[in-house]
């Protein structure tokens, strides 16, 4: 019993982790239409860049949760510009082949300069964990755990307030629903794209830094993450951003579970198994955004 | 013609394994080991051409089916000592099944979805790989015997090189007839247009599935005919990095070019021993010069190979209408329809509802055989839907159609082909990346996927069906006025022109109706006059029944015989076109009452 709630507890906080890069996945869609293959690829940037501060420059922790979503969005915007505003014209087919390599390039960067050795990052809590009495058993909880789990949701949680509430969000939306008529109304494609990237890079940035101290940074990073993430995401619905924060938690869950009770080389194909099911069964996902529109 | 087609179809089968064996022979073993890597590359190549080229799915399992080809292939080699011929073959029809297996559910996704869902599929394969240790010795791998064929052993580099271009050559033939021929012809129709290819009888799954089926089918033999000179296979030499690499195949080559995905192959494949001084940097080069491609040479290396090609004389190009013919009467190539008593088209009581909206509600239209009916009507009549569920793309919710007296009411788009339907649409539904001759060909509607198949053999082999096809594709260009520019890219027409081809499109099966749904929209008034010309000549030399959906009401007088009026989805009035016009109700529903106040 204690065991189960304790791997239940790791499940959610990798969760929170995949929920993270999965709201900026999400975001990048709703607002360009772009599905960003190379999202990974900047949440193992983030985590790197993490590794550099707090472990080669012995920068304070609380430094890196500020300066690598601003570098991370920062980086993401310019790869937009760069490489994807040439293609704004292109079909999706164009734009998905354009971000598979950009991500492969983002990753053979980082092997290049890094060896592809896997760098450890410490955690931020290192104090002794709380223990909870639960019936006969106890149950153990790291303070990363929960620092990671509740810091990651609150960030994930604000990101979509952001989008849903604010001015910003709205500018985002209306550019997504009809490009056209959000220029009419005065909304830049280059200003939307560029904050929507900004956004979007920035929640994989610090995904990235959440997810160091248990993860490592090795290129591998990249191609877990973008798959997890899009696994949270479709079963989201891919264009409801509460809904990429439970299907996060959910693949999460189902991963540590299986990795537990049934075979730790079998949790991906376990949770790409769920995916599976769930663009069969109900391919625009558990919580749909909108109702499909007669064509 | 026939002599462009067989160089077309053999200079890269033939051509290039044979190039590889005479370097071979000149060079030391280990380029002979790269060369083996490159045809098997080229092999991959050409397949990845038919899926992402042609039917544009990105996928991200080719090292999935590269190993299910060679695992499978050396398993039965190992356990069943099955010679080596047998072996890749067998390899092949692993590819294949996997290929079904993987298409079956996925090609109802399209883009990330698709490409997410191959994602799986190649770490499921991968993992199954690691996992099955009994079989197929996990992560450490097997080792693979030397090939075997009528029980002499291939052993030398040489020797590997001859065998793996002989069998490449044997792959690359039958791939190259079914990517120039009819088969993908059809298949980069329906990835640039799935409505127009739709109504010509193209079943988009079908084809994707089949798709699948025939390139990872050449993918896996790819693998398995390099096996034995790799000694050693292991899950991980047939990753997701692999699949990425191989993926850049066609973009590099060139993502319109049937030898993009070969050429690409081969350049990509030996490029890393060029560049072994930084053979590190390698991966980083490859995504950058994939990167690069997209953006500057969207063309890929096999448009900038043809541009060094002195320019080809291009026919004239089309001026707008004014060297047009404009056609009187048309050559007699064929019989008129003869019209016995028998309604062309006859609704009962059709309705179609969208939620709250009923946009076709209780109609009933008659068209007599022969005549050229129209149907006007303000915006959201429902002309447009009506005009769908004649053609079989929206299924009413009620009611019955008869076309010719049959009963097609649940019948498929492919069943009204049968009864010689055919369709244009209002916006546009050609192939524009497809000449003028190949759109007109896919109007025969024999489209299906196995007759697809049979005419790509009947045109490798240059049939008399497959030679009277051509034929009659160039009687129906001619017929509009088109014979000028059947070699264009019908994408670079004028709209006009692009109308009248839609026209030489659904005319060249001799169809007993033609559904028009506004022919004249958008086009100038000069080129309306030529259209009216043609219809009528059509409709007078070939017999053929016209249903006419149409705002210009000048152009719908002039030409039809007969003029429904729709409003709300239901047929306000009916008749003598000219006394329909002038009907009250019918200015009313038009201009409102202006016409009582005054």
């Amino acid at each position: 019993m204690a065991e189960l709630l304790m791997t239940i507890v790791g499940g959610i906080k990798i969760g929170a982790i995949y929920a993270l890069a999965a709201i900026g996945l999400v975001v990048i869609h709703k607002a360009t239409k772009t599905v960003n293959f190379a999202h990974g690829g900047l949440v193992m940037l983030g985590a790197f860049a993490t590794y550099e501060m707090v472990v080669v420059f012995e920068w304070p922790y609380w430094m890196a949760y500020i300066a690598v979503p601003v570098l991370i969005g920062a980086l993401g915007a310019l790869l937009e510009f760069v490489v994807l505003k040439p293609l704004r014209r292109a079909d999706l087919f164009t734009v998905i082949i354009g971000t598979i390599f950009l991500g492969t390039a983002l990753s053979e960067a980082y092997r290049l300069a890094e060896n592809s050795e896997l760098l450890a990052v410490p955690a931020l809590f290192t104090g002794p964990p709380l223990l909870i009495d639960v019936g006969s058993d106890v149950v153990i909880f790291t303070r990363e755990q929960i620092w990671v789990t509740l810091g990651a949701l609150a960030v994930g949680t604000a990101g979509v307030a952001i989008f849903r509430y604010s001015s910003l969000g709205r500018s985002m939306r209306a550019m997504a629903s009809n490009s056209r008529g959000a220029q009419l109304c005065g909304y830049s494609v280059e200003g939307v794209y560029g904050i929507a990237w900004f956004l979007g890079s920035a929640l994989a940035g610090l995904a990235g830094v959440f997810a160091a101290p248990s993860k490592g940074v090795s290129p591998d990073l990249a191609v877990s993450i973008v798959a997890s993430a899009f696994v949270a995401a479709v079963i989201g619905g891919f264009d409801s951003l509460g809904g990429a924060i439970v299907g996060g938690l959910l693949l999460g869950c189902v991963e540590t579970l299986s990795a537990a009770y049934v075979s730790s080389s079998l949790s991906m194909a376990i949770s790409y198994f769920l995916l599976f099911c769930v663009l069969l069964v109900r391919p625009e996902g558990l919580f749909p955004e909108a109702k499909r529109r007669h064509v | 013609m026939s002599g462009t087609r067989v160089f077309g179809l053999l200079a890269l089968p033939i051509g290039l394994p044979a190039l590889f064996i005479l370097a071979g022979c000149l060079a030391d073993d280990y380029w002979r080991y790269v060369l083996c890597l490159t045809v098997s590359a080229v092999v991959v190549g050409a397949g990845l051409t038919m899926l992402v080229s042609f039917a544009r799915c990105i996928t991200l399992a080719t090292g999935a089916f590269q190993a299910l080809g060679a695992y499978g292939a050396v398993l039965l080699m190992i356990n069943l000592s099955l010679p080596f011929p047998l072996a890749v073959v067998a390899g092949g029809c692993a590819g294949a099944l996997g290929g079904l297996f993987l298409a079956v559910p996925a090609v109802r996704f399209r883009s990330h979805n698709l490409a997410m869902v191959t994602l799986v599929f190649q770490s499921i394969v991968i993992i199954a790989l690691r996992e099955l240790k009994g079989l197929t010795g996990g992560a450490e791998g097997l080792s693979v015997p030397a090939a075997t064929i009528l029980g002499v052993a291939i052993r030398s580099d040489l020797a590997n090189l001859v065998m793996a271009c002989v069998f490449s050559a044997l792959i690359l033939i039958p791939l190259m007839i079914l990517l120039q021929g009819p088969f993908g012809r059809n298949l980069r129709a329906l990835a640039v247009n799935e409505v127009g290819a739709r109504a010509f009888g193209i079943r988009i799954e079908h084809y994707l599935i089949a798709a699948f089926v025939i390139s990872s089918a050449a993918i896996a033999m790819a693998a398995a005919i390099v096996a034995p000179r790799l000694r050693i296979i292991d899950p991980d030499s047939f990753g997701l990095y692999s699949s990425i690499l191989t993926l850049a195949y066609p973009i590099v080559g060139g993502l319109g070019s049937v030898w993009g995905g070969a050429v690409g192959g081969a350049v990509l494949r030996i490029l890393p021993e060029v560049l072994r001084p930084i053979a590190g940097y390698i991966e980083l080069i490859l995504s950058t010069v994939v990167l690069l491609t997209m953006l500057c040479f969207r063309g890929g290396l096999s448009e900038m190979v043809s541009r060094l090609w002195p320019a080809r004389s291009e026919p004239a190009r089309s001026s707008r209408g004014s060297d047009a013919v404009v056609v009187s009467a048309l050559p007699h190539l064929v019989q008129p329809h003869d019209h016995s008593a028998v309604e062309a088209l006859v609704t009962d009581k059709l309705v179609k509802r969208y939620d709250a909206l009923t946009a076709v509600d209780g109609v009933n239209l008659k068209v007599r055989a022969g005549a050229l009916h129209g149907i006007m009507g303000p915006n959201g009549a429902g002309k447009t839907t009506l005009f769908n569920t004649v053609s079989g793309f929206i299924r009413p919710d009620a009611g019955q159609i008869r076309l010719f007296g049959t009963d097609v009411t649940s019948d498929r788009i492919e069943q009204r082909i049968g009864l010689g339907v055919t369709r244009t649409f209002q916006n546009l539904a050609i192939f524009p990346s497809l000449s003028c001759r190949q759109n007109v060909i896919i109007g025969f509607g024999r489209n299906s996927i196995g007759a697809a198949l049979g005419r790509s053999a009947g045109w490798a082999l240059n049939t008399k069906t497959s030679r009277e096809e051509a034929e009659r594709a160039d009687w129906a260009l001619d017929a509009v006025g088109l014979a000028h520019v059947m070699d264009l890219p019908a994408g670079k027409l004028s709209l006009g022109d692009q109308r009248r081809l839609e026209i030489a499109r659904a005319v060249v099966s001799q169809p007993r109706l033609i559904l028009l749904d506004e022919p004249v929209s958008g086009v100038s008034q000069q080129e309306v006059e030529q259209l009216l010309v043609l219809l009528k000549a059509i409709n007078r030399d070939l017999g053929a029944t016209m249903l006419v959906v149409e705002h210009n009401i000048g152009f719908l007088v002039s030409l039809c015989d007969t003029l429904s009026v729709m409003a709300s989805g239901r047929i306000i009035a009916e008749g003598v076109p000219a006394e329909v016009v002038a009907r009250r109700d019918v200015l009313r529903t038009y201009f409102g009452e202006t016409d009582e106040a005054a």
